[in-house]
């Protein structure tokens, strides 16, 4: 691993392949991939060393794996990074960025950093952000293997959020009477300017609820650089992939605008189950995700823990949903047979992560399927992973989480 | 001196993320098979994102790298000519994945 200084990602791919070309000769024998690959774990700028998906554009999870889910507050240097396109500025000066409104609004707006943090009203929420494609790799395992970026649990996280209002903003700038949509736009560009810009669309009803802020701060520091330093957009309730990192602006809209990132990828067949019944999923109208599903993820124990027998553990985790709360969490530690209720933690919010735990006395040795299944207040349940909807893009995995132990 | 030294300190230590400089991005060399014409899918397929995002994938069979090929292609505008894109499917099955058992589909 070398570090190299430059402005923007896109630089690496060019000296990557440059270097690959060119300077290291490859070994002659073919390096065998292991069945289960293993990415490295390397240390990005603010962050502690993270499993690397990817360097460019940076796709990174935390190398704690299950256990950053016992805790109710995800770190920041620990907390899952998900671009998109690689030509990402490497610099942000603070004194030159603004945030641009405009659109269909009466005064266009260009506010600086400092703007937005002294003449709005600041507000904090603490919200779970969860890529689309989270825990997708478990499709594979009692269904078909679907396209995109196989994680498992890693990709995603809880934090508190600070910054103004999204709604504070739009009524600043001043909506036309024939506003309808809003788009979306940060500073993260494609390689290719064939290749579409992740560009993001919201309904004006939507982008004016209360909860939607447009972030400079996540669990009392400045937003780390590579989660979307200096704003990002915090829907809580939504999947992230309309969570615009480095946003820089918001355009009002007359009408909603075609784009690949909104009418292909993240979208799922627009039927009751979004999944696909019979045939192939891109032959149902498409809808784009949005608001998560009811989910748990167990933290403790995972597949390594050592558990001895006459031990005493405390299995726990974190469960969400899309805003409703979670009323309960039951868990299993026969394969499903028989459930239990966990006991729930603080209520951080009914966008945060709620903490839960068991006890669990291990009177013999053996090997144990240990479920956990959230409950949420409207009565939404987790799925059993082989009960659960398929879909071709792999979104929105929630099925019943599991961890086989060996007690020894 | 040693005050101007310890505010700038100071400055940089409060507002982690406002660092005067570019960040210094890690730069990682994924690992590729060589054999079977490498050289095409290295011209192509590191133009916009690492070579990660293949390995990622896992083993996978015929029709699915055609599919994630021809999703660069159609949807990406990935700029590859017919015969590469042909040249660079055969080496992802062979070294990435399996031919695809009778009634598996593309996924
Ligand atoms: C023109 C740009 C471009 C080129 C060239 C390109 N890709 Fe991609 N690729 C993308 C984009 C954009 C994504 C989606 C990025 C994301 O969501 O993080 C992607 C995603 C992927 C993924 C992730 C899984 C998925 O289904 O999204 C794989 C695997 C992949 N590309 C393989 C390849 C291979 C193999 C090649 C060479 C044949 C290639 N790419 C060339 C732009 C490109």
């Amino acid at each position: 691993m070398k570090h190299l200084n430059r402005r923007h990602f896109l630089g690496a791919g060019l000296l990557l392949g440059a270097s690959t070309l060119l300077g290291k000769p490859l070994p002659d024998k073919p390096i065998a991939i292991p069945e289960e690959y293993k990415p490295p774990i390397i240390a990005f700028p603010e962050k502690k060393p993270m499993v690397t998906i990817s360097d460019r554009p940076p796709l990174l999870k935390s190398a704690r794996g299950r256990d950053i889910y016992t805790q109710a507050i995800t770190p920041n240097d620990e907390f899952f990074v998900r671009w998109h396109l690689p030509d990402i500025p490497t610099h942000i000066d603070l004194k030159e960025f603004r945030l641009e409104v405009n659109g269909a609004v009466t005064t266009p707006l260009s506010l600086s950093i400092d703007d937005l943090k002294t003449t709005f009203d600041p507000v904090e929420i603490t919200a779970v952000m969860q890529c689309g494609g989270n825990s997708r790799k478990y499709y594979a395992v009692t269904g078909q293997a679907t396209h995109g970026v196989q994680w498992d649990h890693g990709a995603m996280g809880c934090a508190v959020w600070k910054g103004v209002r999204l709604k504070d903003i739009l009524t600043r700038a001043g909506l036309k009477e024939s506003a309808q949509w809003i788009g979306l736009n940060g500073l993260e560009k494609p390689a290719m300017e064939e290749t579409p810009d992740f560009f993001r669309e919201m309904a004006l009803k939507e982008a004016l609820e209360e909860q939607i802020i447009v972030a400079y701060g996540m669990n009392g520091e400045d937003l780390p650089y590579l989660n979307g330093f200096p704003i990002r957009l915090v829907i809580p309730g939504h999947f992230a992939d309309s969570w615009v990192k480095m946003l820089s602006n918001i355009m009002v809209m007359d009408s909603y605008r075609n784009s690949f990132f909104m009418d292909v990828a993240y979208t799922v067949p627009d039927n009751d189950c979004e999944c696909v019944v019979s045939g192939s999923d891109f032959e149902y109208k498409r809808k784009p995700i949005a608001s998560m599903k009811v989910k748990s993820v167990i933290g403790y124990p995972s597949e390594e823990s050592v558990i001895k027998k006459g031990s005493r553990i405390k299995i726990s985790g974190v469960a969400f949903d899309q805003g409703k709360g979670i009323k309960e969490v039951m868990i299993s530690l026969d394969s499903g047979k028989s459930w239990s209720a966990a006991k729930l933690g603080h209520d951080l919010g009914k966008y945060a992560f709620r903490m839960w735990s068991y006890e669990w006395e291990t009177k013999t040795k053996g090997n144990y399927t240990i479920m956990a299944r959230a409950i949420n207040r409207i009565g939404n349940i987790q799925p059993m992973a082989d009960e659960i909807g398929w879909n071709a893009g792999g979104y929105q995995y929630n099925g019943v989480d599991s961890v086989s132990v060996k007690i020894v | 001196m040693k005050k101007f030294v310890l505010l700038c300190f100071l400055a940089t230590s409060t507002l982690l993320a406002q660092m005067e400089k570019p960040i210094e991005m890690p730069y990682v060399e994924y690992p590729m098979i060589k054999g079977d014409h490498d050289e095409v899918a290295q011209q192509y397929c590191l133009i916009c994102h690492s070579w990660g995002y293949i390995l990622n994938q896992g083993k996978k069979s015929r029709p699915y790298w055609n599919g994630t090929v021809q999703k660069m292609v159609n949807e990406f505008k990935a700029p590859i000519p017919k015969e590469d894109q042909q040249t660079i499917i055969d080496y992802l099955v062979k070294h990435y994945g399996y031919e695809a058992k009778a009634g598996q589909s593309g996924h």
